[in-house]
């Protein structure tokens, strides 16, 4: 194996000796394997080993970046010089010169925690068990479309900057997921997914797999399915919407997540992903929600998706609040945009890989649980719609407003759950929606959901984040099918 | 970027492989990516890369395996790691054999330029670019991206094939006061060719027309929709229905239509790899050879694309559209087109007495996909159309609506087309005017 070090040190001096103000290096090696499982028979087996070094340095007041997946000591020079070349350039077009708000240099290793490495596992028993969540959906003979997956990634990174930092990680992520339905014509369709769409992904090793009672899921989403099959569309009007947690976890993750990366507060994707309503003229001044909100920014989660030790600049992971009492507070923000607006990096700055430049993302976006229990917030709506798992969503560009849809949803009469409705949706404004929230779930439904896709940037990455939530009572929401 | 060379490693190690069939495939890249936004460089990216696939197979059992190692002993450590897989796998009933394909295959779309174009010209664009919005008080953002990429596949029943393909593409936002915007995209093959000075001035232009944006309210509208806009339909048809695999698990709209009309007379919709504009590679990931296909020809299902699996399963060819060894999607178009028609953008916007011009949609995301029923945003770029004119801006609106209904309403078509890129395909795409669309107040 290549001397990581010694090549992020070559890179680091050379940038250095050629002028940079800053530079440093990051070595990852991304490790993947998914299995899936479709209609009684294995559908893929896929494994994949990735690894590369990316040289990051400030030239004349400007970024530029270089990767490269040939771990010589020569491509560590050339990656340099390219780095210094391409920051060269960018300086001939930049309205400021970018400045870095302090950070403690660490020299430390972070290993996330798990009980289980998946990697050591069987290939057969990892079949074996989606064979064995196979078996459990065809007990239902009506079920025909019934498919399952399971996710892992080991991370190896290296960090080595100008200002001293020395940091070493290993991050372990599993993920699993089933999908069932019925397919009742070529043009009519009722799924279920579970544990959210998509399967749940969490910071942890094998064991998450046995943690989630798919024998006790199966039954239920098998009768949902059937319900959905004969259930009308959901009415159209403005109620009281109650949302299952994981639901709420992508409501989050778009209208409180992305609206709070300071980069797109600042315009940095105002080409792509786009801008944010939050802007910093309302920092400790916007009532984004009712007083009963509260988000955090939280890597040092034990289980979520987006936890780790130390972001991709080494700044050191911590809590950090974002809405307090229904106040905007903070954002989430790297050593440059943080210190815009004379704050300290909240340790989001994050590379899906060693040929990407980190850019300001989540960690895990905590909305603080409630006190109410299931049956509470139900008796709470009194009359409304409840809706679980979502299926589609989409946000305008800067944030301000919305449409999800999820699968299934079922009326509220009385405070308690009857009529099954198809393809419900959700639309809104977002400052006004976390203002209505009324009611939250308590600590025993809260949970921290994983979300393994979530696209930002040019070139395109992808970030694994989480999000943590209990479900929410919502006064006055526009629903629709 | 990796050379033909690789070629001679693959064959040594097939040779070595203890599989039934043995199949390597080296997707290699060389990228740059110049990225602005507040009128300033803010990120500048380049990257050197190499994916290289395994499929090995023991009678119907395959194993995949993926590294970025292209050393020889890289890739026998990746024949390996597929093989254990494969032998730990259960047979695939439907899998008939890797595919024969014959002789070299001489590629177009590699532009030495492309591959060779410094820094610093891009951040000469970029200035140039900004210097002119700035004089009218506008802000930009944008990439301007220039890459080029070598495939090469090799297989145990004798395919050795090997081309390279160049590409710049470029995007640009131009903001201005009270949320008026405008966006310009474009894409090709050959850097030298690209005209940024009037690419960029589109958007300029947009982000320039007076007034202040007018809110709407939810209706069906008469719209005339760019090729960007028309673009994002295309490639949401495509990924719900175009592809072989979603044919065959009757995902597809156009499942068991075939032959029947699905949308207007005047939309003909095909994969052309080898469209001028287009140039793409001219064989896909398994080493087949790309040919066209007619998908929908004046409004009627015609055909989806093939890799061998799912031709297989059909009773038909491999049309060349398989994708890497592990992707999940099944094969897919990557270069598709849009018959012009006859009009251009004046007379759509003079014969339209009330009606809305839209430059792109944003977030588009499925709400019922057998109906391929969407939703999502209008975007940079939006205006209102009265008595043949353009009279001002719009607030953005939320777009619900179905695709194929949409290209069923499209009254009149463009003679001119442009090249959009998005993800990893090329569409080459005309205007379209469009009656009884859905919009509603975002």
């Amino acid at each position: 194996m290549a001397d990581i070090e010694k090549i992020a040190k070559i890179a680091v001096e050379k940038a250095v000796s050629l002028g940079a103000e800053y530079a440093d290096c990051r070595y990852v090696e991304l490790e993947n394997e998914s299995l899936s499982f479709s209609n009684g028979s294995p559908e893929s087996v896929n494994s994949s080993l990735d690894k590369g070094f990316g040289v990051r340095v400030i030239k004349n007041g400007a970024w530029g970046f270089f990767g490269s997946s040939l771990l010589t000591e020569n491509e560590a020079v050339r990656a340099a010089e390219k780095a210094v070349e391409i920051g060269k350039a960018s300086a001939s077009i930049v309205q400021a010169p970018v400045t870095l708000t302090p950070v403690d240099s660490h020299k430390e290793d972070f290993v996330s925690g798990f009980k289980t490495d998946p990697f050591k596992i069987d290939l057969k028993d990892k079949l074996g068990f989606l064979e064995n969540l196979d078996n459990l959906m065809a007990r239902n003979e009506a079920l025909n479309t019934r498919d399952s997956h399971i996710d892992f990634r080991k991370t190896i990174s290296f960090l080595l900057t100008s200002g001293g930092t020395v940091v070493n990680q290993k991050i372990i992520h599993s993920g699993v997921g089933i999908e069932l339905g019925i397919s009742k014509s070529r043009r009519e369709r009722a799924t279920r997914s579970f544990p959210q769409n998509g399967g749940q992904y969490e910071t942890k090793g094998y064991e998450l797999l046995s943690e989630i009672d798919f024998s006790d899921a199966i039954p239920r989403l098998t009768d949902e399915v059937m319900a959905l099959l004969e259930a009308p569309q959901c009415p159209s009007l403005e109620t009281n919407l109650l949302l299952e947690g994981s639901v709420v976890g992508l409501v989050i993750h778009e209208l409180i997540g992305h609206p709070l990366e300071l980069d797109r507060v600042f315009g940095s994707e105002r080409n792509f992903s786009g801008t944010s309503f939050a802007t910093t003229d309302q920092l400790d001044k916007l009532q984004y929600g009712s007083s009963i909100i509260n988000a955090v920014s939280d890597p040092t989660h034990p289980y979520g998706l987006g936890s780790f030790g130390f972001d991709d600049e080494g700044v050191k992971s911590s809590s950090v609040d974002l809405i307090k009492d229904g106040i905007l507070t903070g954002y989430l923000s790297s050593r440059e945009t943080a210190n815009r607006i004379d704050r300290k990096s909240s340790g989001a700055m994050r590379g899906d890989s060693w040929g990407n430049i980190p850019l300001v993302r989540m960690t895990n976006i905590n909305l603080l649980a409630g006190d109410k229990s299931f049956d509470e917030l139900l008796a709470s709506a009194g009359d409304g719609i409840y809706m679980s798992t979502i299926s589609s969503w989409s946000p305008s560009d800067d944030r301000s407003s919305f449409e999800f849809g999820c699968e299934i949803a079922w009326e509220i009469k009385d405070g308690k759950l009857g009529q099954v409705y198809k393809n419900p949706t959700f639309s809104g404004r977002s400052v006004d929606f976390w203002n209505s929230v009324t009611a939250m779930g308590n600590e025993s439904m809260w949970k921290v959901w994983g979300t393994p896709n979530c696209g930002k940037g040019q070139p395109g990455q992808n970030a694994r984040t989480g999000q943590g939530a209990s479900p929410i009572l919502v006064s006055n929401v526009k629903v629709g099918g | 970027m990796i050379d033909k060379k690789i070629l001679e490693i693959f064959g040594d190690a097939i040779k070595k492989s203890s599989a039934g069939q043995t199949e390597l495939v080296c997707e290699s890249e060389e990228f740059y990516l110049t990225r602005f936004a507040e009128n300033s460089i803010h990120q500048n990216m380049g990257r050197s890369d190499s994916t290289i696939w395994c499929r090995a197979i023991f009678d119907k059992r395959i194993g995949i395996a993926r590294s970025n190692d292209s050393s020889a002993e890289g890739v026998a450590n990746l024949i390996k790691a597929a093989s254990a897989i494969a032998q730990n796998q259960n047979d695939d009933p439907d899998f008939v054999s890797l595919v024969k394909s014959a002789g070299d295959i001489k590629s177009g779309g590699f532009y030495k330029k492309t591959l060779q174009f410094p820094a610093s010209e891009r951040a000469a664009a970029v200035a140039d670019i900004v210097s002119r919005a700035k004089a009218k008080e506008l802000s930009c953002a944008g990439t301007f991206q220039t890459a080029a990429t070598s495939l090469a596949v090799a297989n145990s029943l004798g395919t050795s094939r090997f081309a390279e393909n160049s590409e710049y593409r470029f995007t640009l936002t131009v903001s201005g006061e009270n949320g008026r915007s405008g966006w310009a995209q474009t894409a090709g093959r050959d850097v030298g060719k690209f005209d940024y000075k009037s690419e960029s001035q589109r958007a300029i232009d947009k982000a320039l027309v007076p007034g202040e944006p007018v809110k709407l309210e939810a209706g069906q509208y008469t719209v005339i929709i760019e090729p960007d806009a028309v673009a994002n339909f295309l490639l949401f048809l495509a990924f719900l229905g175009f592809g072989g695999k979603t044919l065959h698990q009757h995902r597809s709209f156009m499942s068991g239509k075939i032959g029947e009309k699905i949308t207007g007379d005047n939309i003909t919709i095909s994969e052309d790899p080898f469209d001028p504009a287009i140039e793409y590679l001219p064989f896909d990931y398994e080493g087949v050879s790309k040919r066209k296909v007619e998908i929908i020809k004046n409004g009627i299902a015609g055909e989806g694309v093939y890799n061998s699996y799912y031709a297989n399963l059909a009773g038909t060819q491999s049309t060349g559209h398989a994708l890497p060894p592990d992707n999940s999607y099944g094969p897919y178009p990557k270069a598709m087109t849009i018959d012009g028609g006859q009009h251009t953008v004046d007379e759509m916007i003079e014969s339209t007495k009330s009606g809305i011009y839209i430059t792109r949609f944003w977030y588009l995301n499925f709400l019922n996909p057998m109906k391929t029923m969407v939703t999502g945003y209008t975007r940079d770029g939006t205006f209102l159309i009265e008595d043949g004119k353009i009279t001002g801006p719009i607030v953005d609106m939320r777009v619900q609506q179905s695709m194929l209904e949409a290209f069923g309403n499209a009254e009149m078509i463009s003679s001119e087309r442009r090249l959009i890129p998005q993800y990893g395909a090329f569409m080459l795409v005309p205007f379209m005017k469009i009656n009884n669309f859905n919009l509603s107040v975002a």
